[in-house]
C-alpha cells in the first residue's frame, strides 16, 4: 500500500502545479475554462492527499511496520487512541497533514467564495497552489511518510509524555491555525494581482481568519493546559521558543482581527492591513520552521533535520515575491480617509494593533537573540524568563485596558464630554475595586494590581454594553427582555461576539496574574507522619503507596489536606516509573477549589528509599480561571463565526445588480 | 501491490477528468471569457459598496447614540457628513445610467 | 471615491492624530531601548569545553556523565557534564541544587545556568531544562527561577 500513499503525493504535487500554471495563465489571459480546470485541479488535490492520508492513517491502525514512519511512531503495545496521534506524531506524518488541511482550506475557500468573488478566486487559485506546491514537494522528496524498510517486529513506540489526551487535540488545533492564516494570505495576495485592493477580500476571508485565529489560541491554551496538568512543573507557559513559535502569529492575527474592521468601515490602512496579513502567515511558517529545524534551544527538542534550509528558502521566497506584488500596487493600496483624531474609535484600534505588534516583535527578538548573537559574537546569549515577563506587562497591561476603552469610543471622533460620560461608571468601579484589593493586601505586587483594576473596568464596560443594547432593543419594541438579548446578539453577532471574547481575555488576565503575582510556594522534606504548611493550607504526609499498571510502576504518596480547621480530604502525589521506555513521570497532585477557582499544587519532587518525600507545593490563586476563559473565548469566537445569512444574501444581491451572473 | 497500483491508476484518471472537465464540458464554447466586470461594472460595484458602507454607518451611529455611546451633542455632529456620503453615494449611482433597486 | 473623507471641518495638512501615532510609537521603541539598555542581555549559552575560566553566569548545554551522587535538596547533587557529540574529556564537575527534572539521567542532554567557581560549576538552584532525546516530544521540565 506505500506504493498508493507515494502515488498519491505525486498526484497532489502534480495537481498543486498544474493549478499554479494554469491558474495563472486562466487569471492574467482571462481563460475562463483554464481557470475553472485550474480550481478543479486544487479541489482535486485535496482528495488525493486524502487518498494518501488514509493510507498512512490504516497502515498506523493495522500497525504496518514496514512503513518507517509506522515503526519509528508506534509499537504493539500502543492504545489506538495514540497510534491515530502517532500520524502528526512525527515530522514526515505532521507534513502530511499540513498538506491535508492545507488543501481542504483551499478547496473549500475556493469553493464557497465563488458565488460572489469570482474575479478574485481566479487569482486565489494560484497563490494557494503556490503554498501547496511547497508542502507537497516536501512530502514527495524529501520527508516522505511513505518510506518502507523490512518490517521489524515490534515499532519504537511513543514518548509515555506524549500518551495523553492533549496529544490527540493540541497538535491538529494548532495546525487548524497555522494553515488556516493561508487563506487570508491567498486572498490578500489574489486581491492584489487581481487589481481589486479594496475591502472585498477582507470580507471574504473574515470568517476563515477568525476560525484560524481561535484554532491556534485554543490549541495555546491546551498545550498549557497540558503543560500545567501533565508535565507538572508547577507553571503553564515557559516563554520556550516552540510556544512563542504559536503565540507570535496569533498576536499579529489579533492585531489584523482588529484593524480590519476599520479598513471595513472607513477604507484606510489598506497597506497596514496587507502587510499585517503578510506577517502572520510568515510568522506560521516561521514558527514552524524553528519547531523542526532544531535551530534555537528548547525544550521541545526535535531533532536537527535537513528540513530547515527548505523552509527558511520558501519563507524568503514567499516574503520576497509578496512584498514585490505589494510595491507594484502600492498606489492602488493608498486611501484617502485620514485619521480624523486621536481620540476615537479608529485611534483605539490602531493604539492596540501597536501594543500587540510590539509585544510580538519583542518576543520575536527573544527568540532570534542567541541566533543573532552567535552569529555576531560568536556565542549564543539566551535571554531568560524576566525579558518577557517585562514586555507582557508593559505591553500587555495597557492592552488590557484598551478593551474596556474601545466600545466606549465613538467612530471618528469622540467628544471629551461624551467621554466623561462613557467612562464614568468603568472608572468608578476600577477604581473601587483598586481600593477594596489594595486592602485586602493585592499592593504586594504592582503589576497584580494594575491588572485586576484594569480588568474591573473592562468588565464593567462589556456589562454597560451588553445591558445598553439590550435596553436599546427593548425600546425598540422587542416583547421581552430575553427577546431583546437575543435578538441583539442575532443582529450584531460580529460586536457582542467580540465582547464575549474580550470577556475571556479578562479572565485569562486575571488568571495569570492572580496565579504568578499572588502564588506562594513551600518546599519541604517530610517522613512519614510530618506536616507542613503553604498559604493557608496545611498538608500531613501519612503514606506512600505502591501500585503496578500494564507499563508501569505507580508510586504515589498520601497527603491529608486541611485549610484552618476545615478538613479538605486527602490528594496524592508522585511518580510513574515505566518500565520498557525506562523513564520516569511527574505525577503531581491537585486539588481545585471550586469557589476561589484556587489550587493547590503538590509536586513530590524527591521520593528516597527509606520513604522521606521532598515536597515542593504551590498556591496559585485564580489559575483555574485560565481554563475558564479557554471555553469562554470559544462561545464568542462561534457568537462572532456564526453565519448571516442576511450578510451573504446582501453580497450576492450586488454581483448581481452589476450584471454578472451569481453561479459559474 | 497490484490493488495498490489499480488504485493509483483510478486515483490519476479521476483527477485528469476532473481538470480537463471544463474543456470536455465546453468543448466550443460561445464564449471562452472570464465573466470580469468592465471598467463600468466595477466603477458600479465600487459604487454599491459605498452605498452600503455609508448606509450601514449610519445605521451605526443610530445604535450607538441609542445605546449610549454617542452623546446627543456628538450624534447631531457627526450625523450631517455621514448622511451627505450616503446621499452622494445613492446620487452617483443613479447617474451611471442603470436603472437602481433600492435595497435595505 | 466620492464621498469619501469628507468631514465637517476643514482636513488640517498635518494631522495630530498622526503626530499622537507617530508619537506612540516612539514610545514603544524608547521603553524597548531602555530596557535592553538597563536590565543587559541575558546569559551566553555555552558548552562546557568553553568553560574554562569563565567565571560569569553562563547557560550550560551538555550531556550528564556519570556517575551522579548526592541530593539536590541537600547538598547538592554532583555530576559531571560534557560537550554534545564530545568525548568524556571535555567534562566539568557540576553541583546542582534544587528541582531535577524527571528526566534527568546519565545521557541526557541537558542545560544548567549558573557560574564557575574553584573549578567547579555552580548551579543557580532549580535552573535545570532537560531536552527530550526522541524526534517530536514536546516535553517541558523548567522550573522557573523564583
Amino acid at each position: 500500500m506505500p506504493e498508493l500513499g507515494r502515488a498519491a503525493l505525486l498526484v497532489t504535487l502534480g495537481l498543486v502545479t498544474y493549478a499554479l500554471v494554469a491558474g495563472a495563465a486562466g487569471a492574467h489571459l482571462g481563460r475562463r475554462r483554464l481557470a475553472v480546470s485550474a480550481q478543479n485541479a486544487l479541489v482535486a488535490a485535496f482528495f488525493s492527499t486524502l487518498v494518501a492520508s488514509a493510507v498512512l492513517l490504516a497502515a498506523l491502525l493495522r500497525n504496518d511496520f514496514s512503513f518507517t514512519y509506522v515503526a519509528r511512531t508506534t509499537s504493539e503495545a500502543l492504545p489506538t487512541a495514540y497510534t491515530i496521534s502517532a500520524f502528526w506524531g512525527g515530522q514526515e506524518g505532521s507534513l502530511l497533514l499540513w498538506l491535508l488541511f492545507l488543501t481542504g482550506f483551499g478547496a473549500a475557500a475556493v469553493r464557497l467564495n465563488r458565488q460572489w468573488a469570482r474575479d478574485l478566486i481566479v487569482w486565489v487559485v494560484p497563490v494557494f497552489a503556490g503554498v501547496a506546491v511547497f508542502f507537497s514537494f516536501l512530502v514527495v522528496a524529501v520527508a516522505s511518510p511513505f518510506a518502507t524498510q523490512v518490517a521489524p517486529a515490534d515499532g519504537a513506540g511513543m514518548t509515555p509524555s506524549l500518551q495523553n489526551p492533549y496529544m490527540l487535540a493540541h497538535p491538529p488545533l494548532l495546525y487548524l491555525g497555522y494553515v488556516g492564516l493561508t487563506v487570508p494570505f491567498a486572498f490578500c495576495l489574489g486581491a492584489l494581482l487581481a487589481g481589486r485592493p479594496d475591502e472585498r477580500w477582507l470580507i471574504a476571508t473574515r470568517r476563515w481568519t477568525l476560525f484560524a485565529w481561535a484554532a491556534l489560541g485554543v490549541g495555546q491554551l491546551l498545550g498549557a493546559h497540558w503543560a500545567y496538568v501533565e508535565v507538572g512543573w508547577g507553571g503553564y507557559y515557559a516563554w520556550d521558543p516552540v510556544e512563542n513559535a504559536a503565540l507570535m502569529p496569533w498576536l499579529v492575527a489579533t492585531a489584523f482581527l482588529h484593524s480590519v474592521m476599520i479598513q471595513e468601515k472607513r477604507g484606510m490602512l489598506r497597506v497596514w492591513n496587507v502587510l499585517l496579513v503578510l506577517l502572520a502567515f510568515s510568522l506560521s511558517l516561521f514558527g514552524t520552521f524553528l519547531t523542526r529545524s532544531g535551530v534555537v534551544n528548547s525544550i521541545h527538542s526535535f531533532t536537527q533535520s535537513s528540513i530547515g534550509p527548505w523552509f527558511l528558502f520558501f519563507i524568503a521566497l514567499t516574503v520576497g515575491v509578496s512584498l514585490a506584488i505589494v510595491f507594484w500596487r502600492l498606489a492602488q493600496l493608498r486611501s484617502p480617509t485620514k485619521l480624523e483624531s486621536p481620540v476615537s474609535r479608529e485611534a483605539a484600534f490602531l493604539y492596540n494593533n501597536l501594543l500587540l505588534l510590539a509585544l510580538c516583535l519583542a518576543i520575536l527578538w527573544g527568540v532570534v537573540y542567541p541566533l543573532i548573537s552567535e552569529a555576531v559574537r560568536g556565542e549564543a546569549v539566551v535571554l531568560g524568563r524576566s525579558y518577557y515577563d517585562f514586555f507582557l506587562r508593559i505591553f500587555g497591561l495597557p492592552l488590557l485596558l484598551l478593551m474596556g476603552i474601545g466600545p466606549l469610543i465613538a467612530w471618528r471622533r469622540a467628544s471629551l464630554t461624551s467621554l466623561l460620560t462613557t467612562f464614568r461608571w468603568p472608572t468608578l468601579v476600577a477604581a473601587g475595586t483598586g481600593v477594596v484589593l489594595l486592602f485586602l493586601g493585592a499592593g504586594s505586587s504592582v503589576p497584580g494590581l494594575v491588572a485586576y483594576t484594569f480588568s474591573a473596568f473592562v468588565v464593567t464596560s462589556i456589562a454597560m454594553e451588553f445591558a445598553r443594547g439590550t435596553r436599546a432593543r427593548k425600546a425598540l419594541g422587542a416583547s421581552s427582555w430575553a427577546t431583546a438579548f437575543s435578538s441583539l446578539l442575532g443582529r450584531n453577532r460580529r460586536r457582542y461576539g467580540g465582547y464575549v471574547v474580550h470577556a475571556s481575555i479578562v479572565f485569562l488576565a486575571v488568571g495569570i496574574a492572580g496565579s504568578s503575582a499572588f502564588d506562594s510556594v513551600s518546599e519541604a522534606r517530610l517522613s512519614r507522619g510530618e506536616s507542613m504548611t503553604v498559604g493557608a493550607y496545611t498538608l500531613v504526609y501519612r503514606s506512600l503507596d505502591e501500585r503496578q499498571t500494564a507499563n508501569a510502576t505507580q508510586i504515589r504518596a498520601q497527603l491529608e489536606v486541611s485549610r484552618g480547621d476545615r478538613e479538605l480530604g486527602t490528594l496524592e502525589a508522585g511518580k510513574n516509573a515505566y518500565t520498557v521506555e525506562q523513564q520516569v513521570s511527574n505525577e503531581v497532585g491537585i486539588r481545585s477549589d471550586k469557589l476561589t477557582g484556587e489550587d493547590l499544587f503538590v509536586i513530590a519532587e524527591q521520593i528516597d528509599p527509606d520513604g522521606t518525600v521532598y515536597f515542593r507545593v504551590f498556591v496559585k490563586p485564580l489559575v483555574n480561571l485560565i481554563w475558564l476563559a479557554g471555553l469562554v473565548f470559544l462561545l464568542g469566537s462561534a457568537i462572532a463565526l456564526w453565519p448571516d445569512a442576511r450578510e451573504q444574501r446582501r453580497l450576492v444581491a450586488r454581483m448581481r445588480e452589476v450584471g454578472l451572473p451569481a453561479t459559474r | 501491490m497490484t490493488l495498490a497500483l489499480v488504485l493509483a491508476a483510478v486515483l490519476a484518471v479521476g483527477c485528469v477528468v476532473a481538470v480537463a472537465f471544463p474543456f470536455i464540458k465546453e468543448p466550443e464554447p460561445e464564449s471562452d471569457d472570464l465573466h470580469e466586470p468592465d471598467e463600468e461594472g466595477r466603477r458600479r460595484l465600487e459604487l454599491l459598496e459605498e452605498r452600503d458602507r455609508s448606509l450601514a454607518a449610519l445605521k451605526e451611529l443610530e445604535f450607538e447614540h441609542r445605546t449610549g455611546t454617542v452623546s446627543d451633542e456628538d450624534y447631531r455632529i457627526a450625523l450631517g457628513p455621514l448622511r451627505r456620503e450616503a446621499a452622494n453615494a445613492l446620487r452617483a449611482l443613479e447617474t451611471e445610467g442603470r436603472p437602481l433597486e433600492e435595497r435595505t | 471615491m466620492a464621498g469619501r473623507g469628507y468631514t465637517f471641518r476643514v482636513a488640517r495638512k498635518a494631522s495630530p492624530a498622526r503626530l499622537v501615532i507617530a508619537l506612540s510609537v516612539a514610545a514603544v521603541l524608547a521603553v524597548f531601548l531602555l530596557y535592553t539598555s538597563i536590565a543587559g542581555g541575558g546569559n551566553p549559552s555555552i558548552a562546557p569545553s568553553a568553560l574554562k575560566g569563565r567565571t560569569a553566569k553562563v547557560q550550560l548545554v551538555g550531556v550528564v556523565v556519570g556517575p551522579v551522587r548526592g541530593d539536590s535538596h541537600a547538598g547538592g547533587k554532583h555530576f559531571r557534564l560534557r560537550d554534545i557529540g564530545g568525548s568524556r574529556a571535555t567534562g566539568v564537575p557540576v553541583v546542582y541544587s534544587g528541582s531535577v527534572p524527571d528526566l534527568f539521567k546519565v545521557g541526557r542532554e541537558i542545560v544548567v545556568v549558573g557560574r564557575l567557581r574553584n573549578g567547579v560549576f555552580v548551579s543557580e538552584p532549580g535552573s535545570m531544562i532537560t531536552k527530550c532525546p526522541s524526534k517530536y516530544a514536546p516535553k517541558k521540565n523548567a522550573d522557573d527561577p523564583a
